[in-house]
């Protein structure tokens, strides 16, 4: 009896952290290299309490992952010598992190006090040759669209561009980084290209947004209401079966 | 219903960035201002479900996973050290770099600040001075005699006195560099200050290889982009309202909850 509820309960979970995800990709409309996300949600079929063949099982909704658009964001020109942007899907820029290796779209790099080019939370980028270290006294940098960059003429490092074969492996790891949770190994994403002096803005399309956080509200109240009804329902027949006349 | 949180944050960074805008809207005409650029930052993330985790006694894996992101913050708020149009004003002590270099300015407390704005003056003794009235460094005296001075483009200061015919040198200009010129702290007044982010500065005269050159009766215009700065205005309010229809959301599918009664 109570099935429908929990059919209707199921739902209700899942459109809550879909909500969540929305909320997510909409604070971060405005993030330098943020992949938009959305929860992927599919049908659960229940156990049968029973073997009864007379009643169909109940299907119950199950989130069973978040899938993540990795789309080109557009490109937006910042005038900035240590500001890049890759054009090319899935590749990233690897930096140091702790022990291990980090990814992230966020080109908005910067120098330490000894020269060192790191992103804005201090992680040091990493070239061909590991850390890239520059001499500021050589005048301003210049990167080519492979990632070689120059001073005053001399080649000096060259920024490395990466690629996962599967995509699926990375998880977000917060302030713009994405970590491997798998072995596999990243190779040279050799069609990327590198454009200096700009940035590349968020791929969340404001619209669609907008449009799932009607549809989610909508579909949650329609959910709410046939809870409601089943309750009524069960009410009602407790009331007039009860009756004792 | 952690959608509150997450726009809220989405919020309190969009008026983040307008704080910014603003500031540089409002130091459009500032001399020697450097814009100003909010980034952003994807918070946390709530692993709700490990991507690789077993979904079933078969050894089958969780392709993706389910991660829920906790909203936004501000990564970093940095100037934009961008070359601004240098104007010509015809200010017998105006100077704008022309290149990369800072001017050094002695602080009453002793400290060495650092400006890009070159709209000098002499006070009584003859010093070239700030606005403010702080010395320019290394210290260069103007006799009261001279009729007309010029610098040179590496910063040579020559000045022509009463009844004699050679320019005199009186001084030489000094810029200094830094390795990370965003890493300098503005302590308000077109100031500067060196941070153990800047690094130590690097002092030169204009015109040698990572230094600029001076030019005289110019000063360095803002480099705020009027235009730019407006777009990105409109860009924020929009993201601000689109915050806030997730919060009306999120309230409205509580209300919805809370109305159920058995």
């Amino acid at each position: 009896m109570e099935n429908a509820a929990y059919a209707g309960l199921s739902r209700q979970m899942t459109l809550r952290r879909e909500l969540d995800v929305v909320a997510n990709n909409i604070a971060n409309a405005d993030t330098t290299g943020f992949k938009v996300e959305q929860l992927l949600v599919g049908t659960e079929v229940g156990e049968r309490a029973r073997n009864a063949f007379v009643r169909p099982g109940v299907s119950f909704v199950l989130d069973n992952g978040v899938g993540r658009d990795y789309g080109q964001g557009a490109l937006e020109q910042t005038g900035r010598t240590l500001d890049f942007a890759i054009e090319g899907e899935g590749a990233f820029f690897k930096v140091q992190d702790g022990a291990g290796e980090a990814y992230t779209r966020d080109g908005a790099f910067t120098l330490d006090p000894e020269g060192r080019l790191t992103t804005q939370g201090g992680h040091a980028v990493l070239g061909d040759a590991g850390e890239i270290i520059l001499d500021r006294t050589l005048g301003e940098p210049q990167v080519g669209a492979d990632g070689t960059i120059s001073q005053n003429g001399q080649p000096v490092g060259r920024l490395s561009v990466v690629r996962f074969a599967t995509l699926g492996v990375l998880e977000k790891g917060g302030d713009g980084l994405y970590r491997n949770a798998s072995n596999a190994a990243p190779v040279e994403a050799n069609d990327a290209r590198i454009r200096q002096g700009m940035l590349e803005g968020s791929n969340v399309n404001p619209i669609l947004e907008i449009t799932n956080l009607i549809e989610i509200q909508r579909a949650y109240e329609s959910v709410t209401r046939m809870i409601e009804n089943t309750n009524d329902l069960s009410r009602r027949s407790v009331e007039r079966l009860g009756r004792v006349s | 219903m952690r959608a509150l949180r997450t726009a809220a944050s989405g919020m309190a960074a969009q008026q983040l960035n307008v704080e910014v805008i603003s500031n540089n809207i409002a130091n459009m005409n500032t001399v020697g201002f450097k814009r100003q650029r909010a980034e952003f930052q994807d918070l946390l993330y709530q692993n709700v479900e490990r991507m690789g985790a077993q979904s079933s006694s078969q050894g089958t894996v969780v392709p993706t996973g389910i991660q829920i992101g906790a909203g936004v913050k501000a990564g970093a708020v940095y100037r934009v050290t961008e070359q601004g149009t240098p104007t010509q004003t015809g200010g017998r002590y105006d100077m704008a770099i022309d290149g990369r270099g800072y001017f050094q300015v002695l602080l009453p407390s002793g400290e060495t600040a650092y400006t890009r704005a070159g709209n000098f003056a002499v006070n009584g003794e003859g010093q070239l001075v700030t606005d403010d009235g702080y010395a320019v460094q290394p210290n260069i005296a103007i006799p009261q005699d001279a009729v007309d001075i010029s610098i040179s483009k590496s910063g040579q200061v020559q000045v022509i006195t009463q009844g004699e015919p050679e320019p005199q040198i009186v001084g030489q200009l000094e810029l200094a560099s830094f390795f990370n010129e965003a890493g300098l702290e503005a302590v308000g007044d077109n100031l500067l200050l060196e941070t153990a982010a800047s690094g130590p500065a690097n002092v030169g005269t204009p015109g040698e290889v990572g230094f600029g050159e001076i030019l005289h009766g110019y000063t360095e215009a803002s480099n705020v982009d009027a235009v730019a700065e407006i777009s990105a205005l409109i860009i924020a309010q929009r993201a601000y309202e689109m915050n806030s229809k997730v919060i009306t959301t999120a309230d409205q599918m509580l209300s919805v909850s809370a109305q159920v009664k058995s």
